[in-house]
């Protein structure tokens, strides 16, 4: 960090929020609050002549509580950069630091939060990851017993510059604790709380013990754990070592702590699973090993920076295996535990990895972006008649529609990723997809619908999840309806209402809607468009009188072949139940019903008109060519 | 020496966690302390209360399991409605309702079996003995005497 | 011992309502270390095994191991599970099979003294487990009468009923008796008298 502040090309803004981030890759700018420190950064010399001199004491949070700091203070010994700082909150205006800094004049009480903007290239976001508090966990007695501890005030305790200068003791009389116990898997692997695997705890609770045998090699440790996992390269041979060192496994999770009141020693009772047998074993200081979970504010980054969140609350990768690093949004990458617990050297891979993706953006005069971009039609977009629209604009997941009454609606192409949500919600027909243009889909549409549609069953599958989902059953060779007729678009925020209908239209048997689970969606929001008119759709075709199951929503996964396969099944067996003259009779039925909500699609131009669109629309990219 | 009141401890069985406190009622309960374990709280029938009242006894202990933690679901609320109700009958009759308590340890609970009888055993030696209900006679079940 | 290959339990265990999760199981031993009956009564009462030995389809150590028998659905285990598993719906999965096939549950139940029972309800009241039921039947020298009539595959022996029973007519059949209490009760207070 020394280092990296010293380097010139880089500048370290500590005590700084981002605000806001807009524009797009290449080109982001970036309102950045540099909150006021009340210590001026080009005089501060972080003499600490100030902290000693203010008579002020408040918990030191880096600490854990443990000690006190001054309200004048520096967050921890090696921060950087070493300027110090008022916390205002607890500063009871004595100016005693003023005196102490003496001809330096660094303290400045009239200093104000500075909100600046920046023009910035590309954003790499590595704001780690939280600590999962284990209060609620009645049953571990946290917060209630003295002498259950957390990881990270162990940590505090055992570091030579902590609270104690590295003198382990117990919280209840400051004895040196002869038994200790670490427990893992506090607050994950627990479907009560955060059901994943925090990954690194079971390396790091085999590192504390190492640790704490290397300096007191005649206490008695022993971890509990549920599975110890240490993968990778070096790792199992750590626990070796922990083995050798004399720490003891206990397999099973304790189910309660319990504390003697007068001594405030603990005892746990927990199932030695080796042994099939409970056993209870008397510590003096117990250890609980919480959980990584995502830091307390990553909500509101993940709106601030317009990046989705994995379930559990993680940042989502543009692809978890084949783009890891990458945010769906250009121009912006994840490095560390931000986008999921990982261990230092996974984090510094992963830092090293962004750094040299951003790089690639810093030095590129053109970017390249996927073609599938949105474009309006400005001579049929309402807004630009006058009309109040601005559909596209709430639309789109990305804000890169741009929508001002009376002039037509704008695509920032830069920004925007090709999920066509826009171009499905636009009532009007006035904005199209490249290489999903209505007039290719539909054309799509017309050719698998050609033969005994009434037999067929289309199916509009989005790209990244339910398209992979049946190429998986294909590959696995998981059998199902020849019937099925499929057909790609890139979201299900794509599917078009008047696709569906033009389908039933010309006859087609049955229809499924299908996309990814909500929380996979690659457009952050886009299922939850499609969802939204796929329910209405339902109403709609029940309304008309539609057999239950013709129209048919799924969310499928590209690792779920098998589902596609059986709701293919399902929807075959539903439609070899309807009797064949009945099901003609229902078509033929709902088809006027079908013209009238159809009644835009003469608007639609055809392939060639749409070409011509499309190569003015090409050329007007390449005139306007983003460079950074 | 004044003699120490004398206490009917009705626990139920499942409600000391800590093996340890167990033991100690198990095994080194003072002279004056009479342990009945039963199933469940649910189980003792006032005619137990009722006897260890006419039999001298200074004071009533009944310890049981947190509401939600009883082990037959709901035994320690049958419990409380029916030995409360009796409870009320007889401080009516002139048994002071202080002599009969409840402790409901929770499963954490360690050590405050000891503290809690501690406290109950000074509160009766104020009180002072109890002798106005005592009969001497047995009662024995459907209501016969003995 | 080999795999019996032949039984279905796990699936019978899973189509009843309450066994469900039984595959979530990873084994972590929370569900022993906080259960009660194994702390009490029976040292070799698991229902991590018992869950185990479901999943594996080990049908008859299942309905003969004591956990089957032993659990008072008292959940203390449900809301510690990190899976989540409603263990004591398992565990009743598994009993009712076991009953269903004919095993008799091996443990003492409440017992019905039918000569002196006046149907009055009380217990069928506070029966925790709905074990108790008013039934129709011909009890020797009182004819057809209505009398409570325990189910023994769901009696758990609390004994609630015999506290609440105004006729003595009901009770625990082994253990536990009010004369048991009662002279242990008399001979302290009668020592103690002295």
């Amino acid at each position: 960090m020394v280092d990296a502040a010293r380097q010139p090309l880089i500048e370290v803004k500590a005590y700084t929020e981002v605000e806001k981030v807009e524009g797009f890759v290449g080109n982001f700018k970036v309102t950045l609050r540099e909150r006021a420190k009340y210590v001026r950064a080009d005089r501060c010399n972080g003499c600490a002549a100030c902290a000693k001199a203010c008579p002020v004491e408040v918990p030191n949070y880096f600490e854990m509580n443990l000690a006190p700091r001054k309200a004048a203070y520096i967050p921890m010994s090696q921060s950087v950069p070493l300027i110090y700082n008022i916390d205002m909150d607890a500063c009871i205006h004595c100016y005693k630091c003023v005196e102490a800094c003496g001809a330096l004049e660094a303290i400045d009480f009239s200093m104000e939060d500075k909100v600046i903007e920046e023009d910035i290239g590309a954003i790499v976001v590595a704001t780690g990851f939280g600590h999962f508090d284990p209060t609620p966990m009645t049953e571990y007695g946290y917060g209630r017993y003295p002498n259950v501890i957390t990881a990270m005030e162990m940590e505090r305790l055992n570091n030579s510059a902590g609270a104690t200068h590295g003198m382990v003791v117990r919280p209840s009389d400051n004895r040196r604790p002869q038994r200790l116990a670490i427990i893992n898997c506090v607050g994950s692997r627990d479907k009560r709380y955060n059901s994943s695997c925090s990954n690194f705890c079971c390396m790091y609770a085999i590192k504390n013990a190492l640790l704490l045998k290397q300096m007191n090699p005649d206490m008695d440790i022993s971890i509990y754990y549920i599975d110890i996992r240490t993968p990778g390269k070096g790792y199992e041979e750590f626990y070796d070592r922990a083995r050798e060192a004399g720490i003891k496994f206990i397999q099973g999770r304790p189910a309660e702590i319990t504390e003697d009141p007068d001594s405030h020693q603990l005892f746990i009772k927990s199932e030695d699973i080796t042994l099939g047998r409970v056993i209870e074993h008397e510590y003096d200081l117990v250890m609980l090993n919480q959980a990584a979970i995502p830091q307390p504010d990553q909500d509101h980054m993940s709106s601030v920076l317009n990046v989705a969140q994995s379930p559990g609350g993680w940042f989502m990768e543009y692809h978890p295996k084949l783009r890891p690093i990458d945010s769906p949004t250009d121009g912006i990458f994840f490095a560390g535990a931000c986008q999921g617990p990982k261990d230092i050297p996974a984090s510094v891979a992963q830092g090293s990895a962004a750094a040299a993706r951003a790089s690639r953006i810093l030095h590129s005069d053109t970017w390249q972006i996927e073609p599938t971009v949105a474009v309006v039609w400005p001579d049929r977009c309402v807004s630009g008649k006058g009309q109040a629209c601005g559909i596209c604009e709430r639309a789109c997941p990305y804000g890169a529609i741009d929508y001002t009454k009376g002039l037509s609606a704008e695509v920032i192409t830069a920004k925007c990723h090709g999920c066509g949500a826009c171009v499905g919600e636009c009532p009007h027909d006035s904005i199209t997809q490249l290489h999903y243009t209505d007039a290719q889909v539909l054309a799509q549409i017309r050719t698998l619908l050609a033969v005994e549609p009434e037999k067929k069953i289309l199916a509009f599958r989005c790209q990244w999840c339910s398209y992979g989902g049946a190429d998986l059953a294909g590959t696995s060779h998981f059998e199902y309806s020849a019937n099925e007729r499929g057909l790609r678009v890139m979201c299900s925020a794509r599917m078009d209402a008047d696709l569906i209908y033009e389908s039933y239209r010309l006859g087609a048997g049955a229809i499924l809607y299908s996309g990814c689970h909500p929380q996979d969606c690659h457009y952050i929001t886009g299922q939850v468009a499609g969802a939204k008119r796929a329910a209405r759709l339902d109403k709609m075709f029940a309304r008309m009188g539609m057999t239950p199951g013709r129209f048919r929503t799924e969310w499928i996964s590209a690792a779920e072949g098998d589902k596609y396969a059986r709701v293919i099944n399902e929807m075959q067996a539903t439609l070899d139940k309807i009797p064949e003259s009945e099901l003609q009779a229902e078509i033929d039925r709902l088809k006027p019903e079908m013209e009238k909500k159809l009644t835009k699609m003469n608007e639609i131009p055809g392939v060639e008109e749409a070409m011509i669109q499309v190569d003015f629309i090409v050329n007007e990219m390449q005139n306007k060519a983003v460079t950074v | 020496m004044p003699e120490k009141p004398k206490i009917a401890l009705f626990q139920c069985r499942w409600c000391l966690y800590a093996p340890a406190d167990q033991e100690w009622v198990d095994t080194q309960l003072p002279e004056n302390i009479h342990l009945t374990k039963t199933p469940c709280t649910g189980r003792i029938n006032p005619l137990y209360v009722l006897n260890a009242v006419q039999g001298g006894a200074d004071g009533v202990m009944i310890s049981g399991c947190l509401p939600e933690q009883c082990h037959f679901k709901t035994g320690n609320m049958a419990a409380r409605r029916q030995l409360e109700e009796f409870n009320d009958f007889l401080d009516y009759i002139g048994y002071d309702k202080q002599r009969v308590r409840f402790v409901w340890l929770d499963l954490q609970d360690r050590g405050i079996i000891q503290k809690q009888l501690a406290a109950f055993e000074q509160e009766l030696d104020d009180l002072g003995p109890a002798s106005n209900l005592v009969t001497r006679v047995k009662v024995a079940e459907g209501g016969q005497n003995a | 011992m080999s795999l019996p290959f032949n039984s279905n339990l796990a699936e019978q265990v899973k189509a009843i309502p309450g066994g469900e999760m039984l595959m979530m199981c990873f084994s972590c031993g929370t569900c022993t270390s906080k259960c009660m009956v194994q702390e009490k009564l029976e040292p070799n009462y698991n229902p991590r095994r018992l869950i185990r030995e479901a999943v594996f389809n080990f049908e008859e150590t299942a309905f003969a191991d004591e956990t089957t028998w032993l659990c008072t659905a008292c959940d203390l285990c449900y809301p510690a599970c990190p899976q989540k598993i409603h263990i004591s719906g398992v565990i009743t999965a598994v009993k009712q099979l076991a009953v269903a096939q004919g095993h008799q549950n091996p443990y003492q139940t409440a017992k019905v003294d039918e000569a002196t029972c006046v149907a009055c309800g009380l217990c069928e009241s506070v029966c925790p487990y709905t074990a108790i039921k008013l039934v129709e039947k011909k009890v020797p020298f009182r004819g057809m009468i209505t009398v409570a009539s325990v189910d023994p595959g769901k009696c758990m022996a609390c004994g609630m009923c015999t506290a609440a029973c105004r006729s003595t007519s009901i009770r625990l059949n082994q253990d536990f008796t009010d004369n048991e209490v009662l002279e242990n009760l008399w001979g302290w207070l009668e020592r103690e008298a002295v």
